[in-house]
């Protein structure tokens, strides 16, 4: 089958490649880019677990031709950490709110839920289980996930001065 | 053995027992560096696409894979011809469960591949390898199997039927198993002369088990060692090893197995299926890695199923309302094959968990296994614990009702009494501790169950109907089995823990590597734990039965004194000290090996590098403090607790809402009460989809209509509450930790407790009974009494009741 060119930023680097135009956009981030990280959970855009960030919104992966995406600025989850390589502050949310148990939803959870947080810097508990109501996790029964989502939010409302005074 | 833990002792250091340390596996999960099957690629690797019945139940006539093998990048397509040339054997695993005869269950053939029938939509009929996944997937659709449709049955009673379709020549009326236990006897005794009997018909809903990673595997084959390579997740190599050997017919030796991170199981990831086997020989034949990734829409129909029982349930009580007799009879559907878990609910598992906390003297426990044109049941977390725990639960609401006694005040009169314990039961288990009446006190008060009145006005007010309800429940963990304690001082300085449990979501290692701090002071951060790879285990029994920090917990700590001994014996060689002299303790240093009443000593880390440097050691004293044990027989324990939730209905449209939820539980010593905490969530929104939210369909030719998350409501994060957890334990007495095992507790106590709340909301519309999944049309129904209220038969006895 006829390969089309395709160039994108991916988690801030410039990235291209040859791909089928049937080529899906979470095969080309995983396949032909190595980042795993963005995990297939169905085909349907049902569970979330193919979120990424893509010019400002979130998008699942799954149902997106890699050659839609030509042009696009992406942030998957191998982007998320901080350019120091610390955890970012819902990565490190996760950790201290067991927010994840088999990890498989976690990644499109924390790219979904910056987004979410970009959108709505202090949303109510309402407002978080709404905003990750499209991606799906079987594990945590979600009240981690809402939990290390807030813990994010606090840290990111913090003043800066009580930051480093901390 | 009896050997009760001093709590006083345990949990005294950071990384220690009982404190809520951070995930080893955390960091590298959160980055995206974890490896899932579906993450790894093999060079030359082949991908594998299965070709699947579209029919529930026919005749093979024939398979054309003809055009399939002139497409492009095709390597193979296989059938089940190709497996009996290479000489592959029947899938299937063992399993002890008996007639009520005494005969052994019946297994008919299932081949990875069907061969001249098809049982159920979805089955594998052919697989097509090929270059690429694309290619293969094309290739897959052009493969024509012709099939001459059956009739087909759906319904595990209706299996049973004169009428109904035959699955299995060797299984007359589809039944594989006819299972009893109990004293009928007695039971019919119990029940005549009975002031009150209570009888409820219970469904059991099928569930389909949805963990977030879909099965995913890699084989391989060296032609030069005559030896597989297996990648996929599942829930414990050695029992994958063994199944796939079972099935090749070769020595277990012929395989390497390994799985890596595991994106959920809940016990459906235990088996060997069909997809496995055709990889293999593929990788066999072609003499390169084959992998397989299922589609979610292909899971649906190709993973086990979970659940799905029929239930007729008695409960006899005096004319005080104290529990004469339990009886329970009915159907678990098997699906069209017999897998491994498959007869456990309707069986052994009943028999164990529906005496839950309740001193009933007599039960009776009789069930049908049948074959039916579904895909096969399986373990789904639990395994008849849940169940059981719903049906009691139930007869307990529902007796209430029928007595006119308070639901609360009958399970007070029928507690076993913690004075009692230790104490024989009914199903032949024994209980070791725990104290049923205060879990049940202590659940009513985190639930201010004095002030639902005041609740459900303020829900009235907004045109909402409220209930409550109460889920007590009592688990028998996994049987006796045994376990793999390794500790290994590596060249780098690490400790690394080698164990047969394997953790697909729970988090093995803080636990574990907490337990190993407890026992030879070994700094936390130094440990790490090697699971997932048969070549490095001696022994194990993979996860599975809310067993794992039981089982690994004693093998860990058994192992760890076996290292103390073999460190006494070297440090006395260090020290220039006499064996006997010399002690180990454990404190805020760490472990150490000191020359009793001196203060000349040595680190357990010292000594490791000492060893590592190379020093000279006379040939009676060990070499290493390397040790690999097995611990045997880690007992069941009996973890339990309380649930109440609270449910809000919308009488409009029938959609119901869990709006407070608490829980008291009983888990022993909790060695890390953070991710039991998290196993317990977990649990209860299992429970919550289960009850309210998770409808599987199949319609009369047995089509399966709900294959899709579009179409099989899984629970979302605006489906649940917060939920308050409270741990009041008495520490088990069957194991050194003193714990009791988590895993599956929360279905157990959410599906009755929420059950309960509904039929409780829905009381002033005359509904006595309403069954799983209460979907907003199955509500929205009974509130118009038109289905869903057909439960409870009162039945009152006597003249004085």
């Amino acid at each position: 089958m006829a390969k089309t060119h395709v160039s994108m930023t991916v988690n801030g680097q410039t990235v291209e490649g040859l791909v089928e135009t049937r080529t899906l956009l979470v095969h080309f981030l995983r396949e032909t880019l190595n980042l795993t990280g963005t995990h297939i959970g169905c085909e349907t855009s049902h569970c979330g677990a193919c979120t990424v960030d893509l010019d400002g919104q979130s998008v699942k992966s799954c149902t997106m031709f890699a050659v839609q995406a030509e042009g696009a600025s992406i942030r998957t989850i191998e982007g998320m950490a901080n350019a120091d390589g610390t955890l970012h502050v819902l990565q490190e949310g996760f950790r201290e709110m067991h927010g994840l148990q088999c990890g498989f939803c976690t990644p499109g959870m924390i790219v979904r839920a910056y987004r979410l947080l970009q959108e709505n810097p202090n949303p109510t508990e309402a407002e978080i289980r709404m905003g990750i109501s499209g991606n799906l996790c079987r594990c945590t029964g979600y009240q981690n996930i809402v939990a290390a989502i807030q813990y994010a939010a606090a840290r990111l409302n913090a003043p800066a001065v009580q930051e480093h005074a901390a | 053995m009896d050997l009760p833990v001093d709590a006083a002792q345990m949990g005294v250091t950071r990384f220690g027992i009982g404190q809520p340390v951070s995930r080893k596996e955390d960091p590298k999960l959160l980055r995206g560096e974890g490896r899932y099957a579906d993450d790894l690629n093999l060079p030359g690797q082949l991908h594998a696409v299965m070709v699947r019945s579209r029919h529930a139940h026919g005749r093979l006539l024939g398979i054309d894979t003809r055009a399939a093998r002139a497409m492009p990048g095709v390597a193979a397509v296989l059938t089940a011809a190709d497996l009996q040339a290479a000489g592959i054997g029947e899938m299937g695993g063992a399993t002890a469960v008996r007639n009520r005869d005494g005969s052994p269950i019946l297994r008919p053939r299932q081949l990875a591949l069907c061969i001249d029938r098809v049982r159920y939509v979805g089955e594998p009929i052919a697989c097509v390898i090929a270059a690429t996944l694309a290619e293969a997937r094309d290739a897959a659709e052009a493969v024509l199997a012709d099939i001459d449709p059956l009739p087909a049955v759906t319904g595990a009673r209706a299996a049973t039927g004169p009428d109904a379709p035959q699955l299995h020549e060797v299984a007359p009326s589809n039944i594989a198993l006819d299972f009893h236990y109990g004293d009928t006897a007695a039971v019919d005794a119990a029940l005549a002369s009975a002031a009150h009997v209570v009888r409820l018909t219970l469904i059991n809903s099928r569930v389909v088990v949805c963990p977030m990673e879909p099965r995913s595997a890699i084989g391989e084959y060296d032609a030069a060692a005559e030896r597989f390579t297996f990648r996929a997740g599942s829930q414990g190599v050695l029992w994958l090893r063994d199944s796939l050997a079972s099935v090749f017919g070769l020595p277990v030796a012929k395989f390497r197995v390994l799985t890596g991170n595991v994106g959920g199981s809940f016990g459906m990831k235990i088996a060997a299926y069909p997809e496995y086997v055709c990889i293999l020989q593929a990788a066999r034949l072609l003499g390169r890695p084959v992998k397989w990734t299922d589609l979610r829409s292909e899971s649906f129909l190709s993973d086990s199923h979970g659940r799905d029982h029929e239930m007729a349930a008695t409960l006899a009580l005096d004319a005080e309302g104290r529990f004469l007799a339990l009886r329970l009879q009915g159907y678990g559907n098997l699906g069209a094959y017999l897998g491994n878990a498959t007869t456990l609910p309707q069986t052994v598992n009943a028999v164990k968990n529906i005496q839950s906390v309740y001193a009933t003297p007599v039960i009776e426990v009789a069930s049908y296994s049948t074959f039916t044109n579904t895909s096969p049941v399986g373990a789904y977390r639990g395994a008849g614990r849940p169940e059981a725990n719903y049906y009691m639960e139930r007869l307990i609401e529902a007796a209430s009702r029928q007595t006119g006694i308070d639901a609360i005040e009958l399970r007070r009169r029928n507690h076993i009494r913690p004075e009692a314990l230790p104490c024989d039961t009914a199903a032949g288990t024994r209980y070791d501790s725990g104290n049923f009446p205060a879990i049940l006190d202590r659940a009513l008060e985190l639930a201010d169950w004095d002030g639902f009145p005041a609740r459900r006005a303020e829900s009235r007010a907004r045109g909402m109907l409220r209930g409550r309800g109460i889920g007590q429940y009592l688990e028998v963990t996994a049987p006796p089995s045994n376990e793999m304690g390794g500790i290994r001082f590596e060249p780098d300085g690490g400790v690394t823990i080698v164990t047969g449990t394997l953790d697909y979501g729970q988090g093995h290692a803080s636990p574990f590597a907490q337990v190993l701090v407890e026992t030879l002071g070994i700094p936390f951060e130094r440990i790490t734990i090697l699971q997932g790879d048969s070549d490095e285990l001696i022994a194990g029994g993979g996860t599975g039965g809310s067993k794992s920090i039981m089982a690994s917990g004693a093998a860990i700590i058994e192992a760890g004194e076996k290292v103390i001994e073999r460190g006494r014996q070297i440090a006395a060689h260090v020290l220039e000290a006499a064996v006997a002299d010399i002690e180990f303790t454990t404190g805020p240093a760490g472990g150490r090996f000191t020359i009793a009443g001196t203060d000349r000593s040595i680190g357990i880390m010292d000594l490791a590098e000492r060893l590592r440097a190379g020093i000279t050691l006379p040939d009676d004293v060990p070499a290493s403090l390397d040790v690999q044990h097995i611990h045997e027989h880690s007992p069941s324990a009996y973890p339990n607790g309380c649930h109440v939730a609270e449910v809000e209905v919308d009488p409009e449209t029938g959609v119901v809402a869990v709006v407070r939820y608490v829980m008291a539980n009983d888990f022993g010593v909790l060695i890390n009460p953070m991710l039991v905490e998290g196993q317990t969530h977990g649990g209860v929104m299992q429970g919550i989809g289960q009850a309210l939210l998770e409808a599987t369909h199949y319609d009369a030719d047995g089509q399966f209509l709900s294959g899709s998350f579009l179409d099989y409501a899984l629970p979302r994060a605006d489906h649940g509450p917060n939920f308050t957890f409270a741990s009041l334990p008495s520490p088990a007495r069957t194991n050194r930790l003193g714990a009791k095992g988590c895993g599956e507790a929360g279905c157990a106590g959410s599906l009755p407790a929420v059950m309960n709340a509904l039929v409780d909301a829905l009381a002033e519309f005359g509904v006595s009974h309403i069954d799983m999944p209460a979907t907003p049309e199955r509500v929205w129904q009974a509130i118009r009494g038109r289905a869903g209220s057909a439960g409870a038969t009162p039945q009152r006895k006597g003249s004085g009741a």
